[in-house]
């Protein structure tokens, strides 16, 4: 890896630690300040927001798949709806990932074998 | 420090272990398909490894390695990298009522990713404040040591692993949706949100389908928004 790429990895290693830190030291500056233990203080409504659009933004970018046939389409489709079933009965992060990425393999492996 | 001190620490940072050990399951399967894509893109194993201990947020590395593998300005990269990684301003004030003032917080905060900022908000208000600090280490350690893993094995022996099984290749990224698609289910709590994120769904996926996947995600998020706060203040005109 060239210098220059190095420098770039550093600058948003360093940007993304401060931008997880910084908010933090500002909150409690603003808690100490209020002296309100225990609340929650308020914080801008634009950032509330922007955190989940974020989200759905990469994850309609990340529903693209690599391969761009029909199949992968399918697969697509129908393993993101097993990933939302599963989530919606057990609530959880590990099994609902596990199993959309088993169906997704599950049909993208029947392309392969009738094809 | 007393042995009881001690214990109870022990036993905060056990439980933080055991409450992250969910994560894996969505943490390695993208680690790997991350360890493997860098390595695609050009990237060294050793790289990878040190792209995930240090920079550590999940979709910005693939944005970082794809962008760079397609020549684009290093500028422009840490840019788009950060600005993916935005969203992490509002996770740490969030938790802010239940972390005391110790230093130790504030290296702490690498670790501060979707999943486990979704951990923690749940689980420290139930937590004494002796155990959360503890509670808090286990869990980011976890998660963090997960993600570094997963990707030192598919740098290491992802391409055996596609040659043996070349499906998996195809197969393995998909965790990443997969991923997104659980962080985000629960917010579809009211109209007003379904529609801002599945307007923000939409867009990226159609600028991401047409070749645009860089100007994706900052263009789908602030129409999202958009959509958010254009509803909210109709709603308010109307009553």
């Amino acid at each position: 890896m060239a210098g220059e790429l190095w420098v770039a990895v550093m600058v948003a290693a360093a940007g993304t630690l401060l931008m997880r830190l910084l908010p933090l030291v500002w909150m409690q500056r603003r808690l100490a300040r209020e002296d309100s233990q225990g609340g929650t203080a308020a914080m801008p409504r634009w950032l509330g927001v922007l955190g989940p659009v974020m989200i759905a933004a990469m994850l309609g970018a990340s529903l693209v798949p690599a391969a761009g046939t029909l199949n992968a389409w399918v697969a697509t489709a129908v393993g993101g709806c097993v990933t939302l079933l599963v989530w919606w009965k057990t609530k959880s992060l590990g099994w609902p990932v596990v199993s959309g990425v088993v169906v997704f393999g599950v049909v993208r492996f029947l392309n392969f074998v009738v094809i | 420090m007393s042995d009881q001190a001690i214990s109870a620490g022990g036993r905060a940072w056990v439980s933080g272990v055991r409450d992250a050990t969910p994560l894996l399951g969505g943490y390695i399967p993208v680690a790997i398909s991350f360890g493997l894509i860098a390595n695609q893109a050009g990237f060294s194993s050793w790289e990878a490894i040190i792209i995930s201990l240090v920079i550590y947020a999940g979709a910005s590395q693939f944005l970082f390695v794809g962008m760079v593998a397609s020549g684009a300005p290093l500028w422009l990269v840490v840019v788009m990298t950060l600005l993916i990684n935005a969203r992490h301003l509002v996770y740490a004030p969030n938790l802010a009522p239940w972390l005391n003032g110790n230093r130790w917080w504030f290296w702490l905060m690498h670790g501060l990713t979707d999943q486990v900022f979704a951990l923690a908000h749940t689980r420290l208000p139930a937590l004494p404040p002796s155990e959360r600090l503890g509670w808090f280490t286990g869990a980011m350690l976890l998660a963090w040591f997960s993600w570094v893993g997963g990707t030192a094995l598919g740098a290491f022996v992802g391409q055996e692993l596609t040659g043996r099984w070349p499906l998996l290749n195809d197969v393995m990224p998909f965790a990443l949706p997969a991923l997104f698609v659980v962080l985000l289910a629960p917010r579809f709590t009211s109209w007003l949100w379904a529609a801002a994120l599945g307007c923000a769904i939409v867009v990226a996926l159609l600028f991401a389908a047409n070749g645009l996947p860089n100007m994706a995600i900052p263009v789908a998020a602030l129409l999202g928004a958009a959509v958010f706060f254009v509803m909210q203040s109709n709603t308010r005109a109307e009553v």
